[in-house]
């Protein structure tokens, strides 16, 4: 009897399955960075725009939410092993009088330092605290936009300090609640993206800036 | 005093510097497997593609809460029936949200398997069911479906991070099958515990994909769906 060999071991399929050698095919996902600063006056008098480079495991780990839930399957009422690994997360909320529920909010922050990036980085390397004290910028609201498969999160900026402040590093972030019983709840803060700038972006006394992360997905 | 005036027709679109030009890889990737066996249990085929289709479920689960309470709107999420919600979480203990593992109740949210099928369906973005699924089963036309398997955790390596969704499907059908769609099929539950309201459990695609060539399963072989979700590849 002729049996027909292995095509590929069961140890190559890992590698076979995530090849360099897929070039022509279209990219599953796009994402990129703006900012404008705008003068005094609110003219824009400079515009940046570059890919993202950076996604952190806690955006794999958020993304993994719409698809795997938050059961580990539909007879264990523990958490899945990478919201508990990854995320912190508890195994399970116990002494819960109804339920829980997870849920997270999206920002943007800045920093004026530089760092080498990792997938478990949690924090920028300076952030830039909001405020009008030396060395800090007045962030306001976030502003998220969604259209077919994107996804656009933008804050403004404005320095209300008396010097230039510089940034040179951006980062996604997310804060996650988990809420049960009553009003109790547990905040959970992590870093979804990190990208420095191509060149640094200096924010005038008085003046202001928009940065946006848009994540497009290919469909 | 000289007042700047504003930059014009500047470009807000995607950038060109932005797209995939080989040169900057892409900050996340999907990829696709098929893993094709015979009756005797050897590899015959190893189908790989990138894999491109969130669908609008997953979309609007993955939106921060922020998106909703900012613009004041809802999204609709569609099971695979055609049962449809209204999907508007909120930051607080009396949103409408996702349920967390606890020992208060038993709304449990957690993947339900891989689905396959021998249709194709052109927006993927709006797929809520395969074109034509693959029924479970040994009889004509359907295949087995083995139990869906998923990382315990993340892979770091290097730069780069990533799990994976598993799932065989055997083919006792008699003849040989053919598959040409995949999708991800989730359980979502939808709660309120401040009014302890239940709004149910959702059977949602999340994720979908034509595959770019058929893909056959000898009667007696089986098939491996991996699915690798992967940043910074």
């Amino acid at each position: 009897m002729i049996v027909t060999p292995n095509v590929a071991s069961e140890e190559d399929i890992d590698k076979l399955i995530m090849p360099d050698d897929l070039p022509n095919e279209q990219p599953t996902f796009k994402a990129y960075i703006e900012a404008k600063v705008f003068g005094k006056e609110g003219h824009i008098i400079q515009y940046y725009r570059q890919p993202m480079k950076s996604l952190t495991q806690y955006f794999l780990a958020l993304m993994s939410i719409p698809l795997l839930g938050t059961y580990q399957n539909a007879s264990t009422n523990q958490a899945t092993g990478i919201l508990t690994n990854i995320l912190g997360l508890p195994n399970q909320l116990t002494n819960v009088a109804f339920g829980a529920t997870i849920a997270w909010n999206w920002s943007i922050q800045l920093g004026s330092g530089t760092q080498t990036f990792s997938p478990s980085l949690n924090k920028l390397a300076a952030p830039i605290a909001n405020g009008s004290g030396a060395g800090q910028l007045v962030y306001g609201a976030v502003s998220i936009s969604y259209s077919g498969s994107s996804i656009s999160i933008s804050v403004t900026v404005t320095n209300n300090t008396s010097g230039g402040i510089t940034v040179t590093e951006i980062g996604l972030t997310c804060t996650l609640g988990l809420f049960y019983s009553g009003n109790s709840s547990n905040t959970y803060n992590y870093l979804l993206s990190y990208d420095t700038f191509s060149q640094p972006i200096t924010i005038s006394a008085g003046a202001s800036a928009t940065f946006q992360i848009t994540l497009s997905f290919s469909g | 005093m000289m007042i700047s005036e504003g930059i014009e027709n500047i470009d807000i679109h995607m950038p060109n510097d932005a797209y995939d030009t080989r040169k900057d890889m892409p900050t996340f990737n999907t990829y696709l497997a098929v893993i094709v066996k015979n009756s005797e249990g050897n590899i015959i085929k190893v189908h790989r593609q990138k894999s491109h289709s969130p669908t609008t479920n997953f979309i609007a689960l993955l939106l921060p809460v922020n998106y909703y309470t900012s613009t004041n709107s809802s999204i609709t999420i569609t099971g695979l029936a055609g049962a449809s919600y209204n999907y508007q979480p909120a930051f607080s203990n009396n949103g409408y949200d996702i349920t967390y593992p606890n020992d208060g109740n038993s709304y449990y949210s957690y993947l339900l398997e891989i689905d396959v099928g021998s249709g194709t369906q052109s927006n993927p973005l709006t797929a809520t069911n395969l074109a034509s699924p693959i029924a479970n089963g040994s009889g004509a036309g359907q295949l087995v479906y083995g139990a869906v398997s998923v990382s315990s955790s993340i892979t770091i390596n290097g730069s780069s991070a990533y799990f994976y969704i598993s799932q065989t499907f055997n083919n006792q059908s008699g003849s040989a099958i053919t598959i040409t769609e995949v999708g991800i099929v989730t359980k979502i539950s939808i709660y309120n515990i401040y009014v302890d309201a239940y709004e149910g459990i959702f059977t949602l695609l999340t994720w979908y994909d034509v595959l770019s060539s058929p893909v056959s399963i000898p009667n007696g072989g089986s098939a491996t769906i991996r699915y690798i979700f992967e940043v910074n590849p």
